[in-house]
């Protein structure tokens, strides 16, 4: 089931089948058929199967005619006809089977294709979704591999069986009658090219088709988004005139296309039936030879019928399999991205209970080639509050980020009561580490869902709980079904405080050691305010804590204040010995805190 | 999407966007209609053909009959090609040209609709309805048509030959017929559900994983991989289940056309063979027959599947009805009085506007602007400044008397005029994925290469368009991603600047410009009030502009509750020296970095 065109993509274009290698990246998935080799087996048993159900029914009816009907012989008839009935529902079972058990193998297999690319996203890293547009990762998990799954339901199975059956009727047709084969021999080639040449034809009108399709559907989504831009310039008639170019080469196009697939269905009718007078002339002039009699020309007919029909699968899965295995390349190369921080060998988790000091040693880190962070020192004894505060782009939230390993410092070592982070597995450390972001992102499903993100070790009770301490419960319980009513789209229907409030009861429910904390810019109303102030608090309590501040109350609560600026730790202290230096945090603090106190304009 | 409303209109209602196609091509389909009659009687004929060479095969001395014969099944044969590709491409080719004239009005449709239809409508469908949709109702009119007729023909013609040459056998041979229709019929309509049911979960699985992939860094966060890991073989496990159900019954499709042509010949070899062996039969009406059932296979399960597609697409011919049966909101009757002269040109009288979308926004706006000033128009977010805007650009529909340009009603100026007269420039203002020039064109297509450099030099654009390799036709991709936030607010203000409007509207167009940028586009607008007498209205975000302005509204709630120069409304309005310190605390902040 491929979903409709609906934009131009990489994904639409076939790639070139021979500018890859298309029997490595083969052999390659055909290690995820290993644990159906039943269904692989029982696939491949029934194509012979088949094949021979197919190509026994005219020789029946050779039989029929010569030994029964022509010499008036009913003897053995009833026999014939019950051969025959066997045959026709052993082609229909059979049919259904080889059908039902090729989808079955291509879906398994795309099942867990899917898994595996899915279980491979959660080892990648913050760095490596920065880098890809989160639509083509969505794509290789449901477009890619879904054009793969055709590979094995539509193509590849049905490809070995259409060979074989032209194989088939060629051996049938020989055994016949070696001199009418002649005949079919000769206009084999006729047949075979002019059929390639159409498909071939067909193919690449279609996907001219394909592409304009796009196009045009891209340009509609343009114009919708820019509807407002284009009243306002009236600019109506000229991308009507740009549509409509579109739109009449699509016409064009298909105009082309019904030619060549009226001309693919007639051209098969007709080369048959011209094949089949040439046999009548033949059987005709071969008449009274031996092995030459009309049970033997009325077979051949039906060969005939049978032979086209292979002719024109063969070329169209060339097709299915080219835009698979260019699909495989792609899920492959996913695949292969190395996830940059993994669990090392020698990880050993942190004894209990963890203290949750925290040492920063000649610390750098940078993205691309910009350095963010330089050679930070920094420690934090446990339970210490820590504020952050600088101008934007001052490294502050990759400071924190460093902390539970959403990214790696390239310089330096961070060490966790005395252990460096990269020893401790990312689970431990994960849990360990409690993350507060500015924008609380949620997920479709419930409050209650939201909070404990599906973890059974945390209890119903304990959501409950940790929504009563940060002040939550109050407008959860507003909601019509508490903690469990649906949450829409991305938390929509909640206010910026709310989604705010959630976040930090997410994070207070999993119980971290150590908190880090992106104190959100956005404003909200006083109430909110006060709330989340209380919130934080609770959540500070006992805990290592180091926030990036937007709030007055954080840095007048902070056991000590650092200022960060381009990448470096320029000043820290307490509020009022920092406040008697009078250097950027006293500007700071003019501009960012001083009138706020907690009422936002 | 609605199947089926509980009491289906009259068809002449539901077919009113396409009634008129079939009105200007009924000589098309007539025409189509006689060659499929002459299609199907030469298909008819080459059964007949074969019985009479198999039958003179099974003659011990054939004359010349064999060789006519043959001939003749060859001529036929070649004929029956032509016609059938002449016939197919001959009606296939009305529903692509109405597919295409589709297309069109459809498109030309939603270029005329106003903020209301799209606000209420999701970019995605409209795209599947001028695209998906538009594929149904050809399938309807092309191939749904061939079908019917098809079918038809074939039946019409090839029954009576059949039946001429034995009644009971043509009887027992199609005996397996009416239950292939059947089953085809009710095998593509629970198909077809079931096909939905597998394209709903495909849509909802890659919502799963669109929301997944944004919320990774949540998960890990809590390290809560294992537990994502779980609801995606859910995910991924419901899909398979859906595929499967329509699997299971798809895989019965092929094999029952199969099966149902094979016992067609079995009750052939059952019945005729008895026949043939009695003497009452030749052999060659035994080859004929088969033929014969062989051309009415393929029509037969098709008319079963065609009803499906007319099905759906008169679904489809409703969902597009419903956009081509929006109006724009109504303008007045077009009073096509000629502008004052320049220098006059470009009053902006409000009087009493109140508008709402779904709450009140603006509720009572009164106020003039005269050629040549320049307007400051501040205000907290929400307090309905950039819906005023909207207003005065006309891109939501006003009441009538509320808005008065040059003292015409808003309403009562052609389209065309307006948009020369009045331009809007947005904070965030759309760009084409195309070359900077064709963006800066749009509204002023035959503008000269000196007037596209003199609006870019007065966006303070154009140093920096000189120094992109391809200059004015640097292509900016999809939204104008390729520029900077603050490049592309100057090419949408030079896009308006191009347009030489008497009224320049401006909504917060410094939010990414630095602020020695910011001051130098003021100057230049300033001049292009003071000295071509423009009327300009600005949408201030920041003290700079303020500053400047001659006269600042300030809106609150929809109401404009203080007006008057930058000093006094700080010395007067509470509100207004808030959000000017909110600003300048920003600014400040700014520029620490």
């Amino acid at each position: 089931m491929m979903p409709p065109v609906l934009a131009e993509t990489e994904e639409t274009r076939d790639g070139n089948l021979f500018d890859i290698h298309p029997y490595r990246l083969l052999w390659r998935f055909f290690q995820y058929a290993r644990p159906y080799r039943g269904w692989v087996v029982a696939a491949l048993a029934l194509l012979p199967l088949s094949a021979l159900l197919q190509l026994w029914q005219p020789l029946l009816i050779q039989q029929a005619i010569d030994h029964h009907l022509l010499p008036a012989q009913p003897d053995g008839f009833g026999w014939l006809l019950v051969w025959f009935l066997l045959l026709i529902i052993g082609q229909f079972v059979v049919g259904y089977l080889q059908s039902a058990v090729n989808t079955l193998l291509g879906q398994r297999l795309v099942r867990d294709m899917r898994r595996a690319l899915f279980a491979h996203l959660l080892r990648l890293d913050a760095a490596f979704f920065a880098r890809n547009a989160s639509g083509r990762l969505t794509n290789r998990i449901s477009n890619d591999s879904e054009a793969v799954s055709q590979m094995i339901s539509a193509g590849m199975i049905n490809l070995l069986g259409d060979l074989l059956l032209l194989f088939g009727i060629a051996v049938s047709m020989l055994l016949l009658s070696p001199r009418l084969s002649l005949v079919t021999l000769v206009s084999l080639p006729f047949i075979v090219l002019g059929t390639l040449y159409i498909t071939r034809r067909m193919r690449n009108i279609q996907r001219r088709g394909r592409l304009l399709q796009a196009r045009m559907a891209g340009h509609l989504t343009e114009e919708v988004e820019g509807r407002e831009t284009i009243r306002l310039f009236h600019s109506q008639d000229k991308n009507r005139v740009a549509y409509d170019r579109m739109n009449r080469a699509y016409l064009e196009t298909t105009l082309e296309a019904n030619f060549f697939e009226a001309l693919q269905f007639s051209f098969i009718d007709a080369t048959s039936t011209v094949v089949i007078a040439l046999l009548f002339w033949y059987g005709g002039a071969l008449q009274g030879d031996a092995g030459m009699s009309i049970g033997v020309v009325v077979a051949f007919i039906d060969y005939i019928r049978r032979l086209f029909f292979p002719i024109r699968e063969i070329s169209s899965k060339f097709t299915t399999m080219q835009s698979a295995i260019t699909a495989l390349e792609r899920i492959f190369a996913l695949l292969d991205t190395e996830a940059a921080i993994t669990d090392q060998p020698g990880v050993h988790p942190l004894p209990a209970p963890v203290r949750g000091e925290i040492v920063f040693q000649q610390v750098s880190f940078r993205y691309d080639s910009e350095p963010v962070l330089k050679q930070i020192d920094l420690s934090i004894a446990p339970g210490q509050r820590v504020a952050v505060v600088g101008p934007t782009g001052a490294g502050k939230s990759s400071l924190i980020k460093l902390l539970n390993r959403t990214y790696e410092p390239q310089q330096g070592s961070i060490c966790l009561d005395g252990v460096d982070l990269r020893r401790v597995p990312l689970t431990q450390l994960r849990r360990l580490v409690g993350m507060v972001q500015q924008e609380t992102f949620l997920f479709a499903g419930t409050v209650a869902e939201n909070i404990h993100l599906g973890d059974p070790g945390i209890t119903l009770e304990q959501v409950r709980q940790a929504a009563e301490e940060t002040g939550a419960m109050a407008f959860i319980q507003s909601l019509p079904q508490g903690l469990h009513s649906p949450l829409a789209e991305r938390g929509v229907n909640l206010s910026a405080g709310q989604r705010q409030l959630l976040g930090i009861t997410r994070v207070l429910a999993f119980q971290p050691r150590i908190l880090v904390m992106d104190e959100a810019t956005s404003s909200v109303d006083t109430l909110s305010e006060r709330l989340i102030q209380e919130a934080v608090e609770r959540l500070m309590a006992g805990r290592t804590s180091l926030i990036i501040a937007h709030r007055l109350s954080t840095i007048l609560h902070a056991d000590r204040i650092i200022v960060l600026s381009g990448g470096a730790i320029v000043e820290q202290g307490s509020h009022s010995e920092l406040m008697l230096r009078d250097g950027l945090y006293a500007r700071l603090y003019a501009l960012q805190f001083a009138e706020k106190g907690g009422e936002s304009c | 999407m609605v199947e089926r409303a509980p009491s289906t209109p009259p068809l002449r209602w539901r077919l009113r966007h396409i009634l008129p196609y079939y009105r200007e091509n009924l000589w098309g389909f007539v025409v189509g209609f006689l060659l499929l009659a002459a299609t199907s009687a030469t298909a008819a004929l080459i059964p007949y053909l074969m019985k009479l060479a198999t039958d003179a095969l099974a003659q011990p001395q054939q004359g010349q009959s064999l060789s006519w014969t043959v001939g003749l099944l060859i001529v036929v044969a070649v004929s029956n090609a032509l016609l059938r590709i002449r016939s197919r491409t001959h009606i296939f080719a009305i529903g692509r040209h109405v597919e295409y004239a589709l297309r069109r009005s459809y498109h030309a449709k939603l270029l005329s609709l106003d903020a209301a239809f799209f606000n209420r409508s999701k970019t995605g469908d409209l795209v599947a309805r001028g695209n998906t949709d538009v594929l149904a109702v050809r399938m309807f009119i092309g191939p749904g048509f061939l079908q019917v007729a098809n079918t038809a023909m074939v039946y019409a013609v090839t029954l009576p030959v059949m039946i001429a040459l034995n009644p009971t056998l043509t009887f027992l041979a199609l005996l397996p017929f009416p239950i292939i229709l059947g089953l085809t019929r009710l095998l593509t309509t629970r198909l077809y559900r079931l096909s939905r049911a597998v394209a709903d979960r495909f849509g909802l699985f890659s919502g799963f994983v669109q929301e997944a992939v944004a919320g990774m860094a949540v998960v890990r966060a809590h390290a809560r991989e294992e537990d994502w890991q779980g609801r995606f073989a859910d995910e991924v496990q419901e899909i398979y289940t859906a595929q499967m159900r329509h699997t299971r019954l798809q895989s019965l499709f092929g094999p029952l056309v199969l099966l149902a042509g094979g016992a067609g010949i079995w009750i052939i070899l059952l019945v005729g063979g008895q026949e043939v062996m009695a003497g009452q039969l030749t052999v060659g009406d035994f080859v004929a027959f088969a033929g014969y059932l062989a051309i009415l296979v393929w029509p037969t399960v098709g008319f079963g599947w065609i009803l499906t597609v007319l099905q759906r697409g008169l679904a489809a011919l409703e969902r597009i009805g419903q956009v081509l049966d929006t109006e724009p909101f109504a303008l007045l009757p077009a009073t096509d009085a000629a502008p004052p002269a320049t220098g006059q040109r470009g009053v902006l009288r409000v009087h009493g506007l109140h508008f709402a979308h779904h709450e009140p926004i603006l509720q009572g706006i009164d106020l003039v602007l005269q050629p040549g000033s320049f307007i400051g128009l501040a205000g907290r977010i929400g307090s309905g400044k950039s819906t005023l805007l909207h207003c005065l650009a006309r891109l939501y529909a006003v009441p009538v008397g509320t808005v008065f340009l040059d003292d015409q009603d808003l309403l009562a100026i052609p389209e065309l005029a307006l948009r020369q007269r009045v331009a809007l420039a947005q904070q965030e203002s759309f760009l084409f994925s195309a070359t900077i020039r064709e963006n800066m064109v749009l509204g002023h297509p035959d503008a000269t290469e000196e007037a596209i450099w003199q609006a870019a030099e007065m966006a303070c654009f154009a140093e920096e368009i000189r120094r992109f390799p391809n200059q004015l036709d640097t292509l900016v991709g999809e939204r104008g991603i390729t520029l900077s936030g603050g490049q592309r607010q100057r090419l949408a203000l030079a896009r308006a600047l191009l347009m030489d409007p008497d009224v320049l509207l401006l909504d917060d167009i410094f939010s990414s410009v630095d602020a020695r940028t910011e001051a130098k586009i003021l100057d230049n607008i300033h001049v292009l009030a003071d000295s071509r007498r423009r009327t300009i209205l600005l949408v201030c975000h920041r003290t700079a502009a303020l500053h400047r302005a001659e006269c600042i509204y300030l809106l609150e709630q929809g109401k404009i509750v203080a007006q008057g120069r930058h000093a006094a409304l700080m010395a007067t309005s509470a509100l207004y020296l808030g959000l000017h310190q909110q600003m300048a605390r920003h600014e400040a902040l700014e520029s620490l970095q």
